[in-house]
């Protein structure tokens, strides 16, 4: 049974989510709170016992983002579901990065909700083609980058990470599956395609995920170490 | 004051000579009387002659030949050395002491009627200094002097200056450094200003919107001037004439020529009398007399004819005087500063010339220097000092013009920039009002129209009835769908129908699968249609939204096909959609809904051509787009 958190501050939808948690047998509402602070105090009093975050990013005291960041760092184990009005591309891809495996739509009906929650623990990660085409370009002008970026990594002596960052570019068949999901093709077409089961490209696109997150990570050292917000000697520790 | 007389060994036909010999201080003897034989035509007659002996005068229009004898004491022990200064002798000449012959230059007469030695180097230009050593004299010294003297050429003897070398030299190193130093520093002068002004002339480009537009003819005059006063100047420093007589002589003439027309032209350029009919006169006098300068010295120096040639100076001189002196009386009178300069130097010049012509004309000195060389300086100075002023005033005047044209050129800069500002901010504007009119109508058409329908399908019956609140949940759902496609919307990026598509189908996707609709999917990578703008993939993701809209509420189908190609459709490739459900299909000519109507309206707005087909089991909506 997944223990899940809801942090939502409108308190019918909270009502909502909550409810559609305890329809399902396989889920048991740890908690469901409406600020930043009290979402932070819950990982911090039970962090290994929170398995699934839904959580709203318009929070009353700051963003969802801090909260997702703040979960993943007390509990890697935990996976952060953002509960998304319209699914909106920059939101979505800022909730990626920051560690979410996806979003549940405020107007999916009760049995959707716990099906996705479900659907995400049992490895499913749900990509839209608009966010697939965002990621696609994004990578491109990384590779592009990638041998200056090493050069400027070198000069600050975190030769090790630009090469994690390396390591960490899409593979031919990541970019494949991608390209693919841009066109709107579903995951099923897919692998009907690629002769690739479903749970293959599901595998491929959480990757993905964890690529954009470490991605995310490094990048908000490397920026930090540049400005100076951080001594060099702790980026190694900070970008992993 | 002594007077020897000696015999020596010389040839018979030149006879012996009578010295006198004048001591001119206790040790330096100014030797000034001598017994000459003079041999013109072959014929020669000896007689006693005062130094300086000046051939032109003595034998007007004749070349030949005089041998001079000066005899001479010492009155004391004549030890060390001694030194012979000779202020002017030649045109080439010998000279022996007691017998032995000291110094020699140039071709003598060697026969009776050779006359190619005459008219080639002239060695009478400097003054001449020999030392001998004190072991040659004796008490009574015999000097022979032997000249050979061309038609015009100043040839003769100037008077022998004889005395120790400690007190001779140091009179000839003064004559020297005033004749040939003094020269070559004029010469050097005069190029350097006439360079100049050349440099200046070449270089002007005149002043646009003014009274001059073409090169200032007075830095033209200066530079021809000055560059010819250095060619007459400078033959002082040349022995051997560069080129065969009668022609350079023609050449000093025509310098000097030069020198004076310019000069005078000059002048004129600086006065406002350039319409003054006296003035015009006078110049076209100036003009014609220069051009007949080489014919009369040709004429002059060819035949022998030296009154040619002076009846030519006499022309050229008094025009130019009578030039000078109005222009003297201008400058005086009411003229402005740079008249009144060239004027002084003008007034110096002549008063120099005059001085030079009665001393070269009238006056005994025979070895006098010309001092005209070194008054001309100022005139040099003057003119090159007012064609410099007046360079910089054009130049400044051109700076200022530029500095205008910059001026004008930033002020147009600056109101362009204003321009585009300006269409700048009315761009924006018309971008923004075109965005809210779009937005508006998505809102009207979509999520207003859709929230409307809701509320009469809420009025219309009880919302109590099943039947009444699926149907109204499909309403708002579809207003909630269209509200996601318009915010999607906004990152589209124009021309990506690829995009659009697999978009609107990640959007609806899961309402076909809730109502059992089985979606295929044949999409290629289509290309970019160059013709759809940010607004333009709004209407057609409306368009695409009614068409599966319709298939979602109206259709009742088990499946849809969605299908985007390029065709190549004569010769030019154009994206297809089609979306082709089997549902139960519907008349699309009685336009039973408001939705196929938009569908056209937006089809037309984009330049795309939209075809409905629609029969039960079979309905297409196909869409054409330019790429």
């Amino acid at each position: 049974m997944w223990r899940v958190l809801i942090v939502e501050d409108d308190s019918q939808m909270r009502a909502f989510f909550a409810a559609s948690v305890g329809r399902s047998p396989e889920l048991l509402l740890v908690s469901s709170v409406a600020t930043v602070a009290e979402a932070k105090a819950q990982f911090n009093s039970a962090a290994h016992g929170i398995d699934v975050l839904l959580i709203d990013l318009g929070l009353p005291d700051g963003s969802g983002l801090e909260v997702i960041r703040h979960a993943r760092q007390r509990n890697p184990a935990c996976e952060a579901l953002v509960i998304s009005m319209f699914g909106d591309e920059d939101n979505v891809l800022a909730s990626i990065e920051a560690g979410a495996l996806g979003y549940i739509h405020k107007d999916a009906a009760p049995d959707d909700i716990a099906k996705t929650i479900l659907e995400m623990k049992g490895g499913a990660s749900p990509i839209s083609p608009m966010i697939a085409r965002r990621v696609l370009s994004k990578y491109r002008s990384m590779q592009v980058s990638v041998p200056s970026a090493h050069i400027v990594a070198e000069s600050i002596a975190i030769k090790s990470d630009a090469l994690a960052a390396e390591k960490s570019i899409l593979s031919p068949r990541e970019q494949e599956v991608l390209e693919l999901i841009a066109r709107g093709f579903s995951y099923a077409e897919i692998a009907d395609l690629k002769n690739l089961s479903v749970h293959t490209i599901q595998t491929h696109i959480k990757s993905l995920y964890g690529k954009l997150e470490v991605h995310s990570k490094m990048e908000a050292v490397l920026e930090a170490t540049r400005m100076g917000l951080l001594p060099q000697q702790r980026l190694t520790e900070s970008a992993r | 004051m002594r007077s020897q007389s000696h015999r020596r060994g010389v040839p018979a036909w030149l006879g012996l000579g009578l010295v006198w010999a004048v001591p001119s201080a206790a040790a330096v003897l100014t030797l000034s009387q001598a017994r000459a034989v003079v041999t013109v035509d072959g014929k020669s007659i000896s007689k006693e002659v005062q130094l300086p002996y000046h051939w032109d005068r003595a034998n007007p229009g004749q070349q030949g030949g005089a041998v001079f004898d000066i005899d001479f004491d010492l009155p004391q022990a004549h030890g060390g050395v001694w030194g012979i200064y000779l202020p002017r002798l030649g045109n080439a000449y010998e000279l022996w002491l007691n017998g032995v012959k000291l110094q020699a230059h140039g071709e003598m007469v060697q026969q009776q009627g050779d006359t190619s030695v005459y008219n080639g180097a002239d060695f009478g230009r400097v003054p001449r200094y020999i030392t001998v050593d004190g072991g040659h004299m004796q008490s009574s010294n015999h000097l022979r002097i032997h000249i050979r003297a061309d038609v015009g050429r100043r040839g003769g003897l100037a008077p022998v200056v004889i005395g120790p070398q400690t007190e001779v030299f140091p009179l000839y190193e003064r004559d020297y450094r005033w004749r040939v130093t003094g020269s070559v520093a004029v010469v050097a002068f005069c190029f350097v200003v006439g360079l100049t002004a050349l440099a200046l002339w070449t270089t002007d480009a005149g002043v646009p919107d003014s009274t001059r537009s073409g090169r200032d003819p007075l830095f033209f005059f200066v530079a021809v001037a000055q560059l010819f006063w250095a060619v007459y100047v400078g033959d002082v420093l040349v022995e051997a004439p560069l080129l065969p007589w009668p022609w350079w002589g023609v050449v000093q003439v025509i310098a000097l020529d030069v020198w004076g027309g310019s000069m005078a032209l000059a002048c004129m350029e600086l006065t406002d009398w350039q319409s003054n009919t006296w003035v015009v006169r006078l110049r076209q006098g100036i003009l014609w007399l220069m051009v007949m300068a080489p014919a009369a010295s040709l004429w002059a120096l060819s035949q022998g004819q030296p009154l040619v040639l002076t009846s030519w100076y006499v022309a050229y001189g008094g025009t130019l005087l009578v030039f000078i002196l109005g222009f003297l009386w201008r400058a005086f009178g009411h003229a402005n500063a740079e008249q009144r300069i060239l004027a002084a130097a003008a007034l110096v010049n002549i008063v120099v010339a005059l001085r030079d012509i009665y001393v070269f004309r009238f006056d005994a000195s025979y070895g006098a220097n010309t001092w005209l060389r070194y008054s001309s300086v100022l005139f040099g100075l003057a003119l090159g000092h007012v064609a410099l002023m007046r360079f910089r005033a054009t130049s400044a005047q051109l700076r200022g013009l530029l500095g205008t044209l910059a001026t004008r050129v930033s002020e147009k800069e600056i109101a362009l920039g204003e321009t585009y500002a300006r269409l700048e901010v009315l761009a924006r504007q018309q971008e923004r009002t075109a965005e809210r009119g779009r937005i508006l109508r998505n809102m009207h058409d979509g999520v207003g129209s859709h929230i409307s329908s809701a509320m009469r399908q809420l009025q219309g019956s009880g919302s109590s009835d099943p039947a009444t609140r699926d149907e109204v949940l499909l309403t708002l759902r579809d207003a909630l769908d269209q509200l996601k496609l318009s915010i999607d919307s906004i990152h589209l990026v124009p021309g990506d129908v690829t995009a659009l598509l697999a978009n609107l189908r990640y959007r609806l996707g899961p309402r076909f699968m809730a109502m059992d609709i089985e979606l295929h999917w044949d999409v290629d990578l289509l290309p970019v249609c160059k013709n759809l703008d940010a607004g333009a993939m709004n209407e057609l993701q409306f368009m695409l939204f009614e068409a599966f809209s319709n298939v979602l509420q109206h259709a009742r189908a088990h499946a849809l096909r969605v299908e985007g190609h390029v065709i190549r459709l004569d010769g030019a490739e154009r994206v297809f959609v089609r979306v082709v459900d089997d549902g139960c299909g519907f008349d699309p000519s009685i336009g039973q809904r408001k939705g196929l109507a938009t569908m056209r309206e937006r089809a037309t707005a984009i330049g795309a051509q939209l075809r409905i087909r629609s029969e039960p089991g079979q309905s297409t909506v196909e869409i054409q787009l330019d790429v």
